[in-house]
């Protein structure tokens, strides 16, 4: 089962990252390849179970759902449900730790998932470039615009 | 029960910063306040279960027990068996994590220990300035040449 991961020292403090990744609907606000988003069933966005449905500037549509949050451990994890890309099994985590003598946020997003063998190696590099490198650097800048 | 947690980011490729933290009696290699180490009895120091004993340049002697050593996971997990410091139940694990986008190591450091409640701010302020802060920035600094 393939397994990505990817990771980096944000210079922002971890509360400012957090506040805003933890917003499971917020994704259409930072993340590049999200073009909108919305909660099912009028849930609320931090309740476990909860699914965001949401559509990529590309067109596809994907649900997803809120497996974990831990404001303790400042971290969620969350499945794909349903896709039109063949990511099968898909159980991503998402977790912040606060690089304490920088004052900085470490970020780990990482994912496995089952896929087609032939196409395992464009999914790699779609999870880990398109997903997780995109979203890192867009948080990047977006925490970072906030603390300039 | 005082938590104690301190974390870095150092300059070099996580193999080579796990190569030089792996090794149980290297403290005198990367840790400023260390003077001279060994491990007790003949064992390995990726052994677990062994016991460093070593003395700091002001003269303290401490033991420690290595309880668990994953070179999966990059962590190292130890206890004190003796110390002139007030505390008691002290349990320690240094543990590394690949920082991908910049081929840098993130390095979480974190303890607990139970200690007399007037003695705990000291201790807190001695373990995790005094040790960890200042250990994590020699370490990086080993690696910034």
């Amino acid at each position: 089962m393939p397994s990505v991961m990817t990771s980096k020292v944000i210079p922002a403090p971890i509360d400012t990252v957090w506040n805003m990744v933890r917003m499971f609907n917020g994704h259409d606000h930072w993340h590049p390849i999200v073009a909108n988003s919305q909660i099912e069933k009028g849930t609320a966005e931090d309740q476990i179970g909860c699914v965001r449905n949401f559509k990529l500037s590309s067109g596809e549509e994907l649900r997803e759902k809120l497996l974990t949050l831990s404001d303790a451990e400042t971290m969620f994890r969350y499945c794909l449900i349903e896709t039109p890309i063949p990511l099968y099994n898909y159980v991503a985590e998402l977790r912040l730790i606060p690089a304490t003598l920088q004052n900085h946020c470490f970020i780990h997003w990482s994912a496995r998932f089952q896929t087609p063998k032939d196409q395992t190696k464009a999914l790699i590099n779609l999870v880990q470039n398109s997903i997780q490198r995109a979203g890192i650097q867009a948080i990047e800048k977006k925490v970072t615009a906030h603390v300039d | 029960m005082p938590r104690i947690f301190v974390s870095s980011v150092i300059p070099a490729p996580v193999e080579k910063v796990w190569e030089r933290v792996r090794d149980f009696n290297a403290l005198p290699d990367w840790v400023p306040m260390v003077a001279e180490s060994h491990i007790q009895d003949g064992m390995l120091p990726d052994q677990v279960g062994c016991i460093r004993e070593f003395s700091l340049q002001n003269g303290d002697r401490i033991t420690e027990q290595l309880v668990a050593l994953s070179d999966y996971d990059m962590s190292i997990s130890y206890t004190m068996l003796m110390t002139p410091m007030a505390l008691e139940n002290y349990f320690a694990t240094l543990r590394l994590t690949p920082v991908t986008e910049t081929k840098e190591t993130f390095v979480e450091w974190s303890a607990e220990f139970d200690c007399a409640p007037e003695d705990a701010e000291d201790l807190i302020e001695t373990v995790s300035v005094g040790v960890f802060e200042t250990a994590l920035k020699a370490l990086a600094r080993r690696f910034l040449s």
